[in-house]
């Protein structure tokens, strides 16, 4: 069964679904991360805006995925396009929600003390609140990372292509090898994506706060 | 140096306003500290000195111009700031929190830097030790200090200062309360001290504004004549009831006027010149005699009852006492 | 299918009707209700198994810390196995594939790691004071877990049902690529008959449910924590 496995790995179109798989997922992310930071900006100080936001999160995470995927079929068609707006809708939650609340859970007295002495608006954003709350935002960034990979295998099912195409073609051709070989494929790319965003949220957090999370502080 | 004119704060749609009509002034390397019970208006009258919070009504001048004629961020800029919280960047090390306004300043590293080690050695902290270390790191007094030492730091004429030690337990906060007068008899800032502890204020303060609920000015005076001449009621149960023995607390034996001891002095407590009155007091009832030495300028003088009687004399339910 | 054609907007707009209310209207009964029962009952009776299994591993691992590390291991894996994938196995292996057997299976197994993990984390945010109060009034160890520790958990574990079965929810839909019935049916019968109507009606159903679900819960969840309702954002 592995070498079997492996045979599907070596086929010519696996890199390209590999790729398509890739891609939809990055540019899916980087367009969610586009649209949902300038959005967790502008309301940071407001505390309507706030609760809009995260209510908006909030009912965004708990849409099926696939129910998204499958209505832009009819309302945009088939195909990798359709397939990138539907993730990229599904990708913006986890991080709107998570870069609204870590910007406004800067603790007030240290933006309380930044306006004291002197800091603009502009430069208590990016000197204090950006860099307190970056391992939040980020957080968000991976958490919607490994959602979006998820999901992308669903692409399949209105065109779009990626890893999925090779788990519905084994399913159907009764070829488990296929199946497999899509299944596993998915997971590792999962687990990179996992770890790999672990450690670029580990790198934007910044020293002092690291010190601080190991003194409980 | 600043001068608040019939200031008063009314928040939107509020009836009552939590600052009423406060006028009065606070001399150049003078201490002004506000005090009074919660929700005085002690800390939001502070902040509309640096701005933080807009005046409704009357102005604020400092050395004679409103504090309105500059942007809010570049009049803070000029203003030391520290708050009971603290309030240290937790992502930046101790010596760019220190360096913050500074660096605001445009000043180069170079004076940065020796501004910070300066700084640091002033507060009491090995500069070496802690210039690079994060505020987790620190305990909550030696945060304290840091927080004093970055209002200091772009070495400005006027300070705002918030219970700055209120994050401290008792022993701590003495020391740090010590050593910052020590500090201030040197660099002779002016400073505006909000504390809603009447013993800090009278430690303090050389001017002292005993503020009510609403925010209204009860009484502006100096610590003396606050704990001696109380200018009602509440100004005088706010105090305290020992406000007699804190008087005794403002005088150090070694400023009492005390005659020469002729003798006979073998069998008599020793009580130090450096202790206050108050505590002199405390001694000298606990050794069971009425007279105890104390040595000054190398002659031994007698220090009685009496003496110290004659302190509290000017008291307004007092009798006059003499020596 | 893997073609990554660009589908014009012009054709889409051209489309007749996107939603065709008589069919809609016609077939309520046969197709859509039995859908949305469907698709509620294995939902939720995922969630009622996935939950007799977590709640007491979930108590075991918070006491016996060793356990709850390999625990998290194999839910965590079994959590990143794409749901197609796991569906389409588990349909593959004679035995399992009986009625909606692989289908719950899967969703029972997709919701184990945040049941277990939320468990733990509830009865961790137990403060000790008061379990040393209730040892030092004489409560035994099974007295202070179902009087003090599980009613004090309860705010985040039911935090950890709500998310589990708004995901299963969704899982659901996938499970009727194998036969497994519910919304996700409605879905997939309209993709391969080329019918909007029917993809239309089951996506939006079961975006519908799980919202509804999600709002209920957390009125539950706000609910059981007093303190959290009275704070102010």
């Amino acid at each position: 069964m592995l070498s079997k496995i492996l045979e599907v790995y070596a086929r010519p179109d696996f890199p390209e679904k590999l790729r398509e798989h890739v891609v939809l997922s990055l540019v899916a992310l980087l367009v969610a991360v586009a649209i949902a930071m300038p959005v967790a900006l502008t309301i940071r100080n407001t505390r309507l805006g706030a609760a809009i936001a995260i209510n908006i999160g909030n009912v965004g995470r708990a849409v099926p995925s696939l129910a998204i995927l499958a209505l832009a079929l009819p309302l945009l068609g088939i195909g990798f396009a359709s397939a990138l707006v539907a993730l990229t809708a599904l990708a913006i939650p986890p991080i709107l929600i998570n870069a609204s609340t870590g910007l406004r859970e800067v603790n007030k007295d240290i933006i309380d003390a930044a306006r004291g002495m002197g800091l603009s608006g502009g430069q208590i954003l990016t000197r204090i609140q950006l860099p307190i709350a970056a391992p939040v935002i980020f957080a968000g960034i991976r958490t919607s990372a490994v959602q979006t990979v998820a999901s992308a295998t669903l692409a399949t099912f209105i065109g779009g292509g990626g890893l999925g195409d090779l788990i519905v073609e084994g399913y159907s051709r009764r070829g488990p090898e296929i199946l497999l070989a899509g299944a596993i494929a998915v997971a590792i790319l999962a687990i990179i994506t996992e770890v790999g965003f672990g450690a670029l949220e580990r790198a934007f957090t910044p020293k002092g706060l690291k010190i601080a999370q190991k003194r409980g502080r | 140096m600043i001068e608040f004119r019939q200031v008063s704060k009314t928040y939107p749609g509020s009836e009552k306003p939590v600052v009423n009509d406060l006028s009065f002034e606070v001399l150049e390397g003078e201490i002004c500290v506000l005090v009074g019970p919660s929700g005085c208006g002690k800390t939001t009258t502070m902040r509309m000195v640096n701005r933080l919070i807009e005046i409704t009504e009357g102005e604020i001048l400092i050395d004679g111009e409103p504090n309105t004629a500059m942007s809010g961020t570049q009049l803070r800029r000029k203003i030391g700031y520290a708050i009971q919280q603290i309030g240290l960047f937790p992502h930046r090390t101790i010596a760019d929190n220190i360096g913050t306004v500074p660096h605001l300043l445009g000043w180069d590293k170079g004076r940065i830097r020796d501004r910070v080690n300066e700084l640091l050695e002033l507060v009491g902290l090995d500069a070496d030790e802690y210039r690079d270390r994060y505020p987790a790191e620190l305990s909550g007094g030696q945060q304290q200090r840091v927080g004093v030492a970055r209002a200091l730091a772009a070495d400005p004429p006027l300070m705002l200062m918030d219970e700055p030690f209120g994050a401290v337990d008792p022993i701590t906060r003495e020391r740090l309360q010590d050593e910052f007068l020590h500090i201030q008899e040197n660099i002779k800032k002016t400073i505006v001290f909000v504390t809603h502890d009447i013993d800090e204020a009278i430690k303090i303060g050389d001017k002292i504004a005993i503020l009510k609920q609403g925010g209204v000015l009860a009484q502006f005076d100096t610590p003396e004549n606050i704990l001696s001449r109380p200018a009602s009621e509440f100004v005088s149960s706010f105090v305290g009831a020992d406000r007699v023995l804190k008087r005794l607390s403002l005088t150090r034996v070694s400023e009492m006027d005390l005659e020469r001891a002729n003798g006979g002095t073998d069998e008599l407590p020793r009580i130090s010149e450096r202790i206050t009155a108050r505590d002199a007091l405390s001694e000298l009832m606990g050794s069971g005699q009425t007279k105890a030495v104390v040595e000054k300028e190398g002659e031994n003088r007698l220090l009685t009852f009496e003496a110290i009687e004659a302190l509290t004399s000017g008291t307004s339910n007092g009798e006059e006492h003499s020596a | 299918m893997s073609n990554p054609g660009l589908l014009l907007l012009q054709d889409v707009l051209e489309e007749p009707e996107l939603i065709d209310w008589e069919w809609l209207r016609e077939n309520f009964w046969e197709d859509i209700v039995p859908a949305f029962q469907g698709h509620i009952f294995l939902s939720f009776m995922s969630v009622a198994i996935a939950l007799v299994i977590a709640l007491p591993v979930g108590v075991i691992s918070a006491r016996y810390r060793k356990v709850y590390p390999p625990v998290t291991f194999v839910t965590g894996i079994l959590y990143s196995i794409p749901s197609l994938a796991l569906f389409a196995i588990l349909i593959s292996i004679p035995g399992v594939a009986i009625g909606p057997a692989p289908v719950i299976i899967a969703l029972v197994a997709y919701s184990l790691l945040i049941l277990i993990r939320n468990t733990v984390a509830g009865i961790d945010s137990v403060p000790p004071e008061t379990i040393d109060a209730a040892r030092g009034m004489g409560l035994t160890n099974r007295q202070i877990l179902f009087r003090v520790e599980l009613p004090l958990a309860l705010p985040i574990i039911v935090a950890g049902i709500r998310i589990a079965t708004v995901t299963i929810i969704g899982i659901a839909t996938i499970g009727a690529y194998i036969n497994g019935g519910g919304l996700g049916a409605l879905i997939f019968d309209g993709i391969n008959r080329q019918f909007p109507t029917m993809i239309i009606a089951g996506a939006v159903l079961a975006t519908g449910l799980a919202i509804v679900a999600d709002v209920l819960l957390l009125g539950l969840e706000r609910y059981l924590r007093p303190w959290a309702r009275a704070r102010r954002t």
